[in-house]
């Protein structure tokens, strides 16, 4: 188990990323804090170490879209979800600069993992893949098909 | 940095982790904790108890198991003289059961223990004891009868005891079903096989006569039958009948 000091750090390092993470993911602040919540709990719990602090990062990169992905499944099998939570998390997008992100949101979701991880995180392709276990040229056609798509979408610069 | 780069950043850098949101969780991980420390002290016995239950039932299992196959008889020895004792032999050649067959018999297991050692020594047990030698005499015959997939090895086995060559014993290979026929007569297989090698020259002769009869008798009445004559004392020192080797289980 993680010592209260070692939380304490990752709170403050993490904790944004995490946080947006969810954003990107999830559609109300209760479901993100439960997902936040259920993100530092695995930490408490893991019983590995971690050989730097970009191993670290990327850790808690992959925990972090996984638990949104099991969040949703589980979402998913119920049978109702309370309206007044739909787009409550989304309530940042009324701010007029967020076309950009409302843009990124409605991308598919294996897509907006990638552009997020890539434009905002700095990550590589080569380095997203290894994170998300997924092939380098599967993660080279996700970030082609989504800057498509928001080039479509915005237009301008998005190489 | 890009200016696709640069959008992204700044279309997200408002996004963050409430402080509310954190303190949240660092008080829920601490409860957490609390509950995992405290679950350390039941957990570890319950973990540790589970894996004694799986060994218990492991060695449970290993156990019946073992014991299934130690207890079931795979030969049977009929020994009688006119006490008529049988002994039911396990795959290790140890007795797993000894039943006598008339008072005598049982009298006998009440004093002699035959029981998880090998049917040599049971014999040789049987054969040394005070109590069984009273019946051991110059008129009495010993006479041994085995059922048994390798009776061959069993009878010479037998035979190699010092003691039992000395009494001039005789021995016999049966079949399960004449077994199964002398506990019909509530008999032992032993002494039933002899009464069937009787019965076949003396056709009067009955279960029920036999069951008074001692080996001796029995064995006696056979000669008779066959035209032998001379007392069976000459006949039991005789090396040519003595430790006699019935390959035929003598069962009609």
């Amino acid at each position: 188990m993680k010592s209260t000091e070692d939380v304490n750090r990752v709170m403050d390092a993490y904790a944004d990323m995490v946080r947006r993470i969810c954003f990107v993911h999830l559609k109300n602040r209760h479901d993100t804090e439960d997902v936040f919540q259920n993100v530092y709990m695995k930490y408490l719990l893991y019983e590995g170490s971690f050989a730097s602090s970009e191993h670290e990062k990327a850790w808690f990169v992959r925990v972090t879209i996984n638990a949104c992905t099991d969040w949703l499944r589980a979402l998913s099998r119920k049978k109702w979800v309370p309206l007044e939570v739909l787009s409550e998390e989304r309530a940042v997008l009324n701010e007029p600069s967020n076309e950009v992100l409302e843009t990124v949101l409605k991308l598919p979701e294996k897509y907006r993992d990638v552009i997020y991880l890539f434009y905002y995180e700095e990550y590589s392709a080569v380095e997203i893949a290894k994170i998300l276990g997924k092939k380098e040229n599967t993660v080279y056609t996700w970030l082609s098909r989504a800057k498509d798509i928001l080039r479509e979408k915005l237009g301008g610069e998005w190489s | 940095m890009s200016s696709a780069q640069n959008k992204i950043q700044k279309s997200m850098e408002n996004i963050r982790a409430t402080e509310e949101m954190k303190q949240n969780t660092l008080q829920y991980l601490e409860t957490q904790r609390a509950k995992q420390g405290r679950g350390i002290f039941q957990w570890k016995p319950y973990t540790a108890l589970r894996y004694v239950m799986a060994v218990i039932c492991i060695f449970l299992l290993a156990g019946t198991g073992g014991y299934a196959v130690y207890s079931r008889p795979v030969s049977y020895i009929s020994i009688d003289v006119n006490p008529s004792i049988e002994l039911a032999i396990n795959c290790f050649d140890r007795v797993v059961s000894a039943k006598g067959y008339n008072e005598d018999g049982q009298d006998i297991l009440e004093h002699v223990s035959l029981k998880n050692i090998s049917y040599q020594q049971a014999i040789d047990r049987l054969l040394q004891d005070a109590y069984y030698s009273r019946f051991l005499n110059q008129d009495s015959l010993l006479v041994v009868t085995v059922i048994s997939g390798h009776s061959d090895a069993m009878l010479e086995q037998i035979n190699a005891n010092d003691s039992f060559q000395a009494l001039g014993a005789l021995t016999y290979s049966s079949d399960a079903a004449c077994m199964d026929e002398a506990h019909q007569h509530e008999m032992s297989f032993g002494k039933y096989r002899a009464f069937l090698e009787l019965a076949q020259y003396d056709t009067s002769i009955t279960v029920e006569d036999c069951h008074s009869m001692t080996m001796g008798e029995i064995q006696d009445r056979i000669r008779t039958c066959q035209g032998h004559s001379g007392s069976k004392a000459v006949e039991k020192h005789s090396t040519q009948h003595a430790n006699e080797h019935s390959g035929s289980h003598g069962h009609r």
